[in-house]
């Protein structure tokens, strides 16, 4: 009876729908990604800044755990409401927003037939569920009824529209070259990675997914030099915290995203580890992602913030013909027949 | 963008409700230590008030109630990142009002600790104009490389900030030993950053966009509204209180007054940069040129107790006495200017011929060039705001006294 609760306990625990949400590269591995990511992008900073970074924590591994301590204190910390908030989208927006920005991980497979869910069409659905999140960002800054909050939440309205569109054309031309809405399939048709065959659609993805999570050079959202924090200004606590992680959770989806669809996702397999279990062939997707991410963290050390209206006009003048371009490249190497 | 900041000015309209009004600061992670009103139409500035004077400490009146040397040290505090180049001026008028002149080798000392000052001034305008756009490097660096003047400033003076370093009749201590080559090291050091600056932030193409043809200032406007140091001569003006040889030994070397004709945000940072590299062409020729003897007056030596007076021409530490702190002013009015690292500073002092000053008028820079707040952002998108309030270089506590 026992030993049948504890196998079927594995079994659940193994299965592709559970472990994939829920432990890698779902949640566990985004908390892991969240704690590391930032203590790894301001050791980063330091370093270029002749500075030292985090350290104090565990000091023998340099502070590694700055962002655990960091947490437990937002944890710990009084959440405070102010009273002239709208407190239902106040309260709720956080923790929809969060929720938003994990479920796109239900989509991401980690192997060859190791698909959380088996949609034939986890490409949009993975995007799809990635632009809720704006929304609560809206949500958020009206809800807290405050001048900066407000100002961030019109900037937040206007980015969206304007790397939206953008980050979708240059995915569904991908789709339109390996001629399927599946991020499985789509590595399988990568004989040669997809940022050679289509540079500019990577190109244009990049930048596009850089604005959606709002890093530098494109944190215009949380322009703290004119808006305090933007639509977080109200916010405290572990709330705080969530506003805080969102961006590197959906930056992190994000660059998994990119490796499945142009640096050919798990490919080269490692064999051994799959025969172990197969979602630890996933292993390469994620260090390619990894690496992605502490690339675009370090863009912290180089940039500084784009104007508003300069962002914009990168999306809509450059980013968006480009992505048109992209489309009309898939199509002709669809019409060579290159794939 | 709007043709001319004077008419920028009448975009706003009294009462209009499309005007959306932020209170940035005075508790505001970019505001320093006041508060800006801003009105806004859409994103684009329709007015700015800069309300000032929340660091405001009486300095003029504490100045009166002190002994005129005792004032030092509490002027000095108006602008502690340049601290000699704002006590220069009022220690000049004092020695217009005591009529005594310091000897040739105060002079060469003054002027090297006021360039030392006007490279760590000018690079911590410059690091606050990079974390305005949040390019944190460039803030890092330039407050990281500050700290070499810094030392350099303490090896000379005792303190890292507050030197108190000139007094009427000279200056407290000699050249210490070995200071040349740490100058000059400091100097080779601080060429190389210079053009690691460009390759990171001023040819950056983030920050060319942030700041080329932003909050431009023209000639005839920098003139009409009074603006002083490189915020005016990134206009092409050429004006600077150095050249009126009225303090230092300015006339004796040979150095250029950096002018660029642009007048926007990024002119008046480069500004900076080439001031920098002249500074450090004049504490060359300092340390080159500099003569033997006194560092103190004669007519002030002789108060020394002979006993004392001798290690202390030795050692090259002045150890005051007693009576020093209690000269008497001779009755009369005297005015000084000299240039900081933010503009020209100007000095009235009157006496009535006691021990303290009668009256101590200041004009900080900062406070001259406060009006750019009004004039320049109107016409421009609220993220410009914080570009051009970098560019200035505005330090509160200076501009309220």
């Amino acid at each position: 009876m026992c030993m049948g609760l504890v196998s079927s306990l594995v079994r659940l625990v193994l299965s592709p729908q559970f472990f994939g949400p829920i432990v890698f590269p779902g949640l566990v591995t985004v908390l892991a990604v969240l704690l590391s990511i930032i203590w790894v992008e301001r050791k980063i900073a330091a370093r270029v800044q002749m500075r030292v970074g985090p350290l104090y924590i565990l000091r023998p591994l340099g502070g590694a755990i700055q962002m655990l301590a960091d947490g437990l204190r937002f944890f710990f910390q009084e959440f405070i409401v102010p009273e002239t908030v709208d407190r239902v989208p106040f309260l709720l927006a956080p923790v929809v927003a969060m929720s938003f920005a994990m479920l796109p991980f239900a989509f991401v497979p980690l192997a060859p037939n190791f698909k959380p869910y088996t949609v034939p069409y986890s490409m949009p659905a993975f995007l799809g569920l990635n632009t809720v999140i704006p929304l609560t960002v809206l949500a958020m800054a009206w809800g807290s009824n405050n001048k900066f909050s407000i100002q961030g939440g019109i900037r937040e309205a206007y980015m969206t529209i304007a790397y939206e569109a953008v980050l979708f054309i240059s995915a569904y031309s991908m789709a339109l070259l390996y001629h399927t809405l599946d991020f499985a399939e789509m590595v399988e048709a990568q004989k040669v990675p997809g940022i050679l065959l289509n540079p500019i659609s990577a190109l244009v993805f990049f930048i596009a997914m850089i604005m959606s999570a709002g890093k530098l050079p494109f944190d215009i959202v949380e322009g703290e030099q004119e808006i305090v924090a933007g639509p977080f200004t109200e916010y405290s606590g572990i709330a705080f915290g969530l506003t805080m992680g969102i961006g590197y959770v959906q930056l992190y989806g994000f660059t998994l995203a990119f490796t499945l669809m142009y640096l050919s996702g798990w490919e080269p397999l490692v064999a051994p580890l799959y025969s172990i279990y197969p979602a630890l062939g996933g292993i390469l997707l994620f260090v390619k992602a990894y690496l992605l991410l502490v690339f675009i963290v370090f863009l912290r050390a180089v940039y500084g913030r784009y104007r508003l209206d300069q962002a914009l006009r990168i999306g809509w003048r450059t980013l968006f013909p480009l992505a048109i371009v992209s489309v009309f490249l898939s199509i002709a190497l669809g019409v060579i027949g290159v794939v | 963008m709007s043709s001319s900041v004077m008419e920028a000015r009448l975009l706003e309209k009294e009462g209009d409700e499309e005007v959306y009004e932020v209170f940035i600061g005075p508790q505001h992670p970019a505001s320093g230590h006041m508060r800006l009103i801003v009105r806004l139409e859409g994103d684009v500035i329709v007015g700015v008030d800069p309300d000032i004077g929340w660091v405001h400490r009486t300095m003029e009146k504490l100045a009166e109630s002190k002994e005129a040397l005792k004032a030092i040290p509490l002027l000095e505090r108006m602008t502690i990142i340049d601290s000699q180049n704002v006590t220069i001026g009022y220690v000049r008028a004092l020695e217009k009002l005591l009529g005594v002149e310091p000897p040739p080798r105060a002079r060469y000392l003054r002027t090297l600790l006021s360039e030392i000052n006007r490279i760590a001034s000018h690079l911590y305008g410059m690091g606050l104009a990079g974390i305005f756009v949040n390019h944190s490097t460039m803030f890092m660096w330039c407050f990281g490389d500050r700290e070499v003047w810094i030392q350099l400033a303490e090896e000379l003076t005792g303190a890292r900030l507050t030197h108190s370093y000139s007094v009427p009749g000279g200056v407290r201590r000699d050249l210490p030993q070995g200071f040349k080559e740490k100058a000059l090291k400091a100097i080779r050091y601080m060429e190389k950053r210079l053009d690691e600056y460009h390759r990171i932030f001023f040819d950056n193409p983030q920050v060319r966009a942030r700041y080329e043809g932003v909050g431009v200032l023209k000639p005839h406007e920098a003139r009409r509204l009074g603006v002083v140091g490189p915020n005016l001569r990134a206009s092409g003006v050429r004006y600077d209180a150095r050249l009126l040889g009225d303090y230092g030994v300015y006339d004796e070397l040979e150095f250029e007054i950096p002018v660029r004709e642009e007048g926007d945000a990024m002119s008046r940072l480069l500004l900076r940069g080439d001031e920098i590299r002249q500074s450090m062409n004049i504490i060359r020729q300092v340390l080159d040129k500099i003569p033997e003897g006194p560092i103190l007056a004669e007519k002030y030596l002789r108060l020394i107790p002979p006993k004392l007076r001798e290690p202390a021409l030795k050692e090259g530490r002045i150890k005051f006495p007693g009576i020093f702190a209690n000269l008497k002013l001779p009755k009369g009015e005297a005015v000084a200017r000299a240039e900081m690292g933010h503009g020209e500073i100007f000095y009235h002092v009157t006496s009535d011929g006691s021990k303290k000053p009668y009256r101590v008028r200041v004009v900080t820079p900062s406070f001259r060039n406060v009006i750019l707040f009004r004039y320049l952002p109107p016409g421009h998108r609220f993220m410009d705001l914080p570009a051009i309030y970098g560019s200035l270089d505005y330090f509160p506590p200076e501009a309220d006294r």
